[in-house]
């Protein structure tokens, strides 16, 4: 059975239909890209994973479970946690703060220290500036706080919402060896990109997400090579 | 023309405005009488064959000239202030304030002497007033008068306010300060005792002390202002916590307040009820149910941010003020004329109404809610309010219920109200419609902005600016608006974070430098709309 599974969710914002029947599936353990262009519907996706965006048809199971009923605030405590786009750091709370609000539905006060260790020990950089005020880090620095701020939950699956977003490439570059190693950790990631070419070259599967629509799926490897998704979305000729 | 003289002529024109405008609403008047009282002077004495009346008049509208005088010659940023910029610039200044002045005092001479009845348009502006501002001169005398005046005030305000005097007696006076300050706080003995945990229980003590004997001393007119000021207290606390913490803008909060009070009036009045239960019983019921009708109000608003929340908030507070003055609800609520005999408290069987038995109940009120404050500030909820503040979105990703604690922030905030509602009803024996304006909403919304969003101290502070000055100044009851739109008008020029702001918000001030960021900072701020 595998820990996510998407089957067929139809999502409307009024009457737009941004989501038309998509189905997918994340293994445990596994890195599972969502690529597609502007307006494809994959924060849409995400947004309706993680309860955001209510669903108007289709199911969402977690391990077996159906989701569609829970709140979002019931989600995160499946231990489903999400890194929102345009990172979403509470600006005026310090570092240390932001990573305290992430571990807010916890109360194993030794669990919550020894991922903040964790955090600090993958994000050197936000221990260094652990009592700056968020709004005043750098966009990188932004992105590993809302990264970190997310693994405080302790998911064992991590929605992350276009990390490379606005970063310059060699932080891009380091966001994904990071995305890497949480992944090696022992954390499932559902990873949406626009940045097709890293988000294929880090994740064991991907889909291909158009105008609300599924319209490719395979392992990364296979859709690197696929000719539709190297014109469209890698801008090879 | 030079930058020097462009930039005195328009600090010219915009005091003469604000002069003239003064005169219009006959603020000159007021503030004369003002200084009056504060130098003590006889209304019939004459000081320099003046009337005292004149001569004080003069003294403001000299502090006026000198004001713009100093702005006028406002130091060129490529130049060093030399005596001649100071002089000319301020002279400047003062010669086209004073022309406006004058001309002003012509006009209303002249047309006073032709006999227009200006006070039928401009209701303060009397032929009284006319004859003190021109000195009991003609007209032209009077514009000539206000010519040389201004100017000269004009010259010696760009002395004060630019002189070459100024930045070394400033400077002087500046570092010796620090220095004195710096070792009062920081001797050993002083260091000794701060570090000492006593120290803070005494300070506490006799800061207790002093809130027990003071309302023993001031007389009955202080207690009831003491009171007022308590009440706001209670009142901007609670609104702290839906608007500063929860980030919340409710406009509608005199209706918690309300609430508070007409359960005080309604279950305790011989009139319309005749229920005369105990205060102590009506204490809690009150407060309840406010904050019932918080969350009541809270239901249909949740979905709501920002400026819609604000307009339901704001109909909802008019709402509960126009039913208590319905006639279709008066057997019930008493109607336009309000609830007389409302009941007052007892202690051990003896009445406890005295205005000094109030104001300990009063500030028993707010210790307590200041402890609640407190204690929230640092809690789950705290923290969940101020995520919710900074992203609701977010905040819900993080797993925070933020229905609930929307809820709680409403429910929270009312009680409070509720409980200033009622201390407010019970003390002045009365509540009625009219107690319960849409301005008691906007004067406890301009305290918390003026004291410092988000933070205790702020409220307190906020409370004493807006409730406390007015009493201290009562001459100037009439321009109670105005000094609101000027001070808050001015708060938001030179301190936007309030008086004492909360940590976060001063946090936000400080580190506002972005050139300390790697380069990398490309913009966080794209557009979130459905991919």
């Amino acid at each position: 059975m595998p820990m996510l599974e998407v089957h067929n969710i139809h999502t409307y914002y009024d009457n737009i239909h941004a989501l038309k029947g998509v189905s997918l599936s994340v293994e445990q353990g596994e890195i599972v890209t969502l690529i597609g262009g502007n307006g494809a519907g994959k924060t849409t996706t995400l947004r309706s994973i993680s309860g955001l965006r209510k669903t108007s048809r289709g199911s969402i199971r977690l391990n077996g479970e159906e989701l569609g009923a829970y709140k979002p605030h019931e989600i995160v405590s499946k231990s489903v946690s999400m890194v929102p786009e345009g990172r979403g750091v509470f600006a005026r709370l310090s570092v240390a703060e932001n990573l305290d609000m992430g571990a807010y539905i916890r109360r194993d006060r030794k669990g919550v220290e020894a991922d903040l260790e964790r955090v600090f020990e993958i994000f050197p950089r936000l221990k260094e500036r652990r009592k700056q005020v968020a709004g005043t880090l750098s966009g990188g620095e932004q992105q590993m706080l809302a990264i970190g701020r997310a693994l405080m939950a302790h998911p064992t699956l991590l929605l992350l919402d276009e990390p490379s977003m606005g970063l310059a490439p060699i932080l891009v570059e380091s966001i994904f060896e990071t995305i890497q190693q949480i992944n090696q950790e022992g954390t499932t990631i559902l990873l949406v990109e626009q940045n097709a070419l890293m988000a294929l070259s880090v994740a064991n599967r991907g889909y291909v997400l158009q105008t609300g629509e599924i319209v490719l799926s395979d392992t990364a490897a296979n859709l690197k090579q696929n000719e539709m998704v190297q014109k469209a979305y890698l801008g090879m000729e | 023309m030079k930058a020097y003289l462009k930039n005195a002529a328009t600090a010219g024109i915009i005091f003469g405005i604000i002069t003239t405008f003064l005169f219009l609403i006959n603020f000159i008047g007021t503030a004369a009488d003002l200084i009056g009282d504060i130098t003590k002077s006889r209304p019939g004495s004459s000081i320099l064959g003046l009337s005292a009346v004149m001569f004080n008049q003069l003294i403001f509208l000299g502090l006026i000239g000198i004001w713009a005088g100093a702005r006028g010659s406002r130091k060129d940023s490529r130049l060093e202030d030399t005596w001649k910029h100071v002089l000319i610039g301020g002279a400047l200044a003062g010669a086209v304030h004073g022309l406006i002045a004058g001309s002003l005092a012509f006009l209303v001479g002249s047309l006073n002497t032709a006999g227009v009845k200006i006070n039928e348009y401009l209701s303060q502006i009397l032929p009284e007033v006319i004859r003190i501002f021109l000195l009991n001169k003609t007209p032209l005398q009077g514009a000539l008068f206000y010519l040389v005046f201004m100017t000269l005030m004009g010259m010696l305000g760009g002395l004060f306010g630019r002189g070459v005097l100024r930045s070394t007696w400033r400077k002087n006076i500046g570092a010796r300060r620090k220095e004195l300050w710096n070792s009062l706080t920081h001797h050993e003995k002083v260091l000794k005792i701060r570090a000492n945990p006593l120290t803070r229980y005494v300070v506490y003590g006799l800061l207790l002390l002093f809130v027990f004997l003071m309302p023993l001393q001031i007389g009955q007119y202080w207690n009831y202002t003491v009171g007022t000021i308590g009440i706001y207290v209670l009142l901007g606390l609670g609104l702290n916590i839906v608007v500063g913490m929860a980030g919340l803008l409710d406009l509608g909060y005199v209706a918690f307040f309300a609430i508070g009070a007409y359960s005080v009036a309604l279950l305790t009045a011989p009139t319309p009820h005749n229920l005369q239960w105990s205060f102590w019983l009506v204490l809690p019921i009150g407060i309840i149910l406010a904050s019932l009708t918080g969350i009541l109000l809270g239901i249909p608003v949740l979905r709501m941010r920002g400026d819609y929340l604000a307009i339901v908030t704001l109909g909802f507070g008019e709402i509960i003020r126009i039913l208590s003055k319905s006639v279709l609800l008066t057997p019930f609520s008493g109607g336009p004329k309000g609830v007389f005999n409302v009941g007052a408290p007892t202690l051990f069987g003896k009445p406890f109404n005295s205005d000094v038995n109030f104001v300990w109940l009063i500030t028993l009120g707010c210790l307590l809610v200041i402890f609640v404050t407190n204690r929230l500030q640092n809690s789950r909820v705290g923290r969940a309010w101020e995520a919710m503040r900074e992203d609701e979105t977010v905040a819900q990703a993080m797993g925070i219920n933020t229905l609930t604690h929307k809820l709680m922030a409403f429910a929270i905030g009312a009680a409070f109200a509720g409980l200033g509602g009622i201390l407010f009803a019970s003390r002045n024996q009365f509540t009625g419609p009219e107690d319960h304006s849409l301005m008691v909403s906007i004067n406890v919304l301009s305290l918390v902005i003026v004291g410092g969003m988000g933070s205790i101290p702020g409220v307190i502070a906020g409370a004493f600016v807006l409730k406390g000055l007015p009493e201290i100044l009562r001459q100037l009851e009439n321009y109670r608006v105005l000094f609101f739109g000027v001070l808050l008008v001015v708060m938001m020029v030179i301190r936007p974070e309030g008086l004492i702001p909360g940590s976060r918000q001063k946090l936000e001030l400080q580190h506002t430098d972005k050139s300390q960021a790697p380069p990398d900072t490309a913009d966080a701020s794209e557009g979130s709309s459905p991919s």
